[in-house]
């Protein structure tokens, strides 16, 4: 089983599905018995769909405007 | 002999205007998410806007070139990408890495040091702003951030990142895992200092 360092290293591919079964068997293991890494890793997971939600800018409608009068074909 | 005869010429002339009408508005249909990518990969809001008038502009004018069943999102990206660097760009040197990158678990350390521990129900939103996020995310490198705009906000595959960005697989990869520790050591700065 690994440690927290070892767990931490694994976050980012844990939640990217890159790692390896034996990896993720590892990490799964640590996050059974370890409520902090637990906590790490959902904070992690929340923090990226926050992430995408902030990021949501809506495009002003006279930018639509301007792209759509950018057309040659009408 | 050619056997193009004037009436096949107007049946193709007319396909082509059919074609060019459909791509420009399936293009169109996009603009929302091309937007969204240059709004985070250029700081300021009217240099994206122009970013993305040139974009369509120059989209429309090559639209023969985009392949049909092709990733449209992707070509247009491209296109804008392209653009961004042609704008100076390159020009920029990216900081020492080492003073801005911490482990993947500073900035939930950081923010349980100053306001407690977070539990596994607790949302994200308690500890940080909208604002803070679009802050800390402008002032990641571009090299990284432009990884992150298009995997983790706009939901491309390393794969399709690459070819947006013109580098390797591996580099989409290692900038992404690099560029989430750096923006996290921003987030941490900016609100717990």
């Amino acid at each position: 089983m690994c440690d927290c360092a070892e767990c931490e290293q694994l976050l980012q591919p844990y939640l990217d599905r890159v790692l390896t079964e034996a990896e993720r068997l590892e990490a799964e293991e640590h996050l059974d018995h370890c409520s902090y890494c637990r906590r790490a890793y959902r904070f992690e997971e929340e923090l990226r769909m926050f992430v995408r939600r902030a990021t949501s800018a809506p495009m002003p409608p006279e930018l639509k405007q301007k792209l759509a009068d950018l057309r040659i074909s009408l | 002999m050619s056997e193009t005869t004037p009436e096949t010429d107007a049946r193709r002339i007319a396909r082509e205007a059919r074609d060019r009408v459909r791509f420009e508005e399936e293009a169109l249909e996009l603009a929302d998410q091309v937007y969204r990518v240059a709004r985070h990969m250029v700081n300021a809001r009217e240099e994206a806007e122009d970013l993305v008038q040139e974009t369509y502009a120059r989209a429309f004018r090559s639209w023969k070139q985009f392949r049909p069943g092709t990733n449209l999102r992707a070509w247009l990206l491209r296109i804008l990408t392209n653009l961004n660097i042609d704008r100076g760009r390159k020009l920029q040197r990216t900081p020492d890495m080492q003073s801005l990158e911490a482990g993947d678990y500073y900035l939930f350390e950081r923010l349980e040091d100053a306001g407690g521990e977070i539990t596994e129900e607790e949302r994200v939103d308690e500890r940080l702003s909208q604002d803070s996020i679009v802050e800390a995310l402008s002032a990641v490198p571009h090299d990284f951030r432009d990884v992150i705009v298009l995997v983790d906000i706009s939901d491309f595959s390393y794969a399709e990142a690459a070819q947006i960005l013109d580098i390797p697989v591996g580099t989409v990869m290692s900038r992404l895992h690099r560029g989430r520790r750096i923006l996290k050591k921003q987030l941490a700065e900016e609100t717990v200092g």
